[in-house]
């Protein structure tokens, strides 16, 4: 068995989990998206008690920043600003979502009810430019995360690699709470790179508090693409190994 | 068909201030033991940071103390990585030189690249620069092994003229290797002159596809060194019991313990948008074969002894060239009840081939 799991009290975590209305949710397809992600190395050990027992973590403990602008969906366009902690399912990276924003109302309640997201509504902000893209998520006028991608630079679309997230939503059927798998699938038109500069990261808005400190940056990517939001596939007992703990839905 | 032990040197947690230690000790003890029993080789990997999987990162050193302890048994430095954050390819040519001295010209030098951000970006390196730094280190190495004074300007690195020393006790000098993992490395591997390292498990119908390319391309290389080294060498567990199902279980314990050490480690394409390791290497293979209900996977030689003398004998259907490797787990599991120790039962499964 691998030697580490997360340490995140789930129960306490799960007090504010979003309600989820069961796992038999419609794919849903996103297009004309834009997509920026931040990977960054984070400090290991306090990361730990940022990833639930489900998942061991990844060696070095990493955080994906992301910030996302879907002009079309079924309830109109929004945006998202997320962080998640990238740990380990069974063998597979998974990323569970630690905190989530999103600039619509109507968007918001629907990620909760289909795929467990744990969105809350806050202002976000995709700005593409020549040379950087500028990405900020607020509230009340105080930013919550800043970022910044310079020097862009063209890159292969089939060089991304866009990681499964997890989210810990309360099933409304059951009540119980469990860590729902989002896979996302996208058709990408166009990519780049860049330096990546996070800043600013209020790490309490995010849920991550003292334990999620940014050690050492890794790669920035920005994309547009066609998106799709899978069906739920596969979800985990939050408590239990995902060796172990995960079920897979038909 | 030749029989070796590659080392990872696992040290599983809790960690006290003897596990290293004991670890270490033990796999002289196998080394000492392996040469004594006519096994052909053993390689040592070059791994940094990789905890509990791997606490091998001075290949060299074990290597000059298994020099020290053995007769006969070749040495494989595999891999050492090419890229000049981790060493200069001065260094490299200096340091295997003088274990290619200190055991008597008993050295096999395997080169590659890393296929992880865990230890890439725990020297600042580059993904997306190690295939040009590999190429490059593995023509410099040969000459400065060769040429009484040695200069190059090149792209990734530099050196005016100087006399590289000491020289290497095999002449020429010693086989050159490449480490294959991700998809078309064969290739490079046979353009260059380079023996074949296979570090991927899989099945013998995969690998002998990879074959088939290496063989063909290396008719027609330009060899980086003095000669062609025209071997293939790939990888497997092996475990064996007279009792499959014992055999199986126990093999089992061993591989899944593996999968989860290894794939804590971020691979470049989860770190970095990036074309250098396309492939994820013996991991895909090991979460798809070893993880698997059922029987023993194919590719992996677990079970019992005839189980896994065919197995073995297909990986070698290539003949006389092709070498086979048996991964070795330090500290992993305890064999089944009744069991013998894992060094015996090699041993056995060893005579019985």
């Amino acid at each position: 068995m691998p030697p580490r799991y997360g340490k995140l009290a789930v129960s306490e975590w799960g007090k504010s989990a979003p309600m989820i209305n069961g796992y038999r949710t419609e794919p849903w397809k996103l297009s004309g998206a834009r997509l920026m992600e931040f990977r960054y190395e984070i400090d290991d050990d306090p990361a730990d008690t940022l990833l639930p027992p489900a998942l061991h973590p990844a060696m070095p403990a990493y955080a994906s920043f992301a910030v996302m602008d879907f002009p079309d969906s079924p309830v109109g366009g929004f945006r998202v600003g997320e962080v998640r902690v990238v740990g380990r399912a069974g063998g597979r990276p998974a990323a569970f979502v630690v905190g989530s924003f999103c600039d619509s109302k109507a968007a918001s309640r629907e990620l909760s009810a289909r795929w467990g997201s744990p969105a809350i509504p806050a202002e976000v902000e995709l700005m593409a430019r020549h040379f950087d893209i500028v990405a900020r998520v607020s509230t009340n006028g105080r930013s919550l995360l800043e970022l910044e991608l310079r020097n862009r630079r063209p890159l292969p679309s089939l060089h991304l690699q866009p990681l499964p997230c997890m989210n810990l939503a309360r099933n409304r059927e059951d009540n119980r709470l469990m860590l729902v798998q989002v896979d996302f699938e996208a058709v990408f038109a166009q990519s780049d790179s860049g330096s990546e500069r996070v800043v600013r990261l209020d790490r309490n808005a995010f849920r991550g508090a003292e334990n999620l400190r940014l050690m050492s940056p890794m790669s920035a990517a920005f994309a547009t693409a066609d998106v799709t939001l899978a069906r739920i596939q596969l979800i985990c007992d939050p408590e239990r190994p995902a060796e172990s703990g995960a079920t897979h839905l038909d | 068909m030749k029989f070796g032990i590659a080392y990872e040197i696992s040290v599983p947690r809790p960690w006290t201030r003897e596990s290293e230690k004991t670890v270490y000790d033990r796999c002289l003890e196998q080394v000492r033991l392996a040469d004594q029993l006519g096994f052909d080789f053993i390689w040592a990997v070059e791994h940094h940071f990789l905890e509990e999987y791997s606490h091998c990162s001075s290949p060299e050193l074990f290597l000059s103390a298994c020099a020290m302890i053995t007769q006969r048994i070749r040495l494989g430095f595999g891999i050492v990585v090419c890229v000049p954050e981790y060493s200069s390819p001065i260094r490299i040519a200096e340091r295997t030189a003088t274990l290619d001295i200190l055991s008597g010209g008993r050295l096999e030098v395997g080169t590659g690249r890393s296929a992880t951000w865990t230890e890439l970006g725990g020297f600042h390196a580059n993904p997306d620069e190690t295939k040009k730094t590999w190429d490059e280190f593995v023509h410099c190495i040969p000459k400065m092994w060769t040429q009484e004074r040695y200069s190059y300007q090149g792209v990734t690195w530099s050196m005016p003229q100087r006399t590289i020393l000491p020289k290497p006790y095999q002449k020429p000098h010693p086989p050159l290797w490449v480490a294959v993992t991700s998809p078309g490395t064969e290739i490079d591997a046979a353009e260059r002159g380079l023996g074949s390292l296979g570090l991927t498990f899989g099945t013998v119908e995969e690998q002998e596809e990879k074959l088939k390319r290496y063989r063909r391309i290396i008719r027609d290389c330009e060899p980086v060194g003095d000669f062609i080294n025209e071997q293939v060498a790939t990888i497997n567990f092996l475990y064996c019991h007279e009792d499959n199902s014992e055999g199986v279980a126990t093999g089992r314990c061993i591989t899944d313990r593996f999968v989860p050490l290894a794939t804590q480690f971020v691979h470049n394409p989860e770190a970095i948008p990036t074309r250098s390791g396309a492939s994820q290497g013996l991991l895909a293979t090991l979460r798809r074969q070893a993880s698997a209900p059922g029987a023993a996977p194919p590719g992996i030689a677990i079970g019992k002894s005839r189980t896994n003398h065919s197995r073995v004998e297909e990986m070698g259907s290539d003949g006389r060239r092709l070498r086979q490797l048996c991964s070795q787990r330090t500290g992993g599991c305890a064999p089944a009840a009744g069991a013998r120790e894992p060094s015996s039962v090699r041993t056995r499964s060893d005579a019985s081939f």
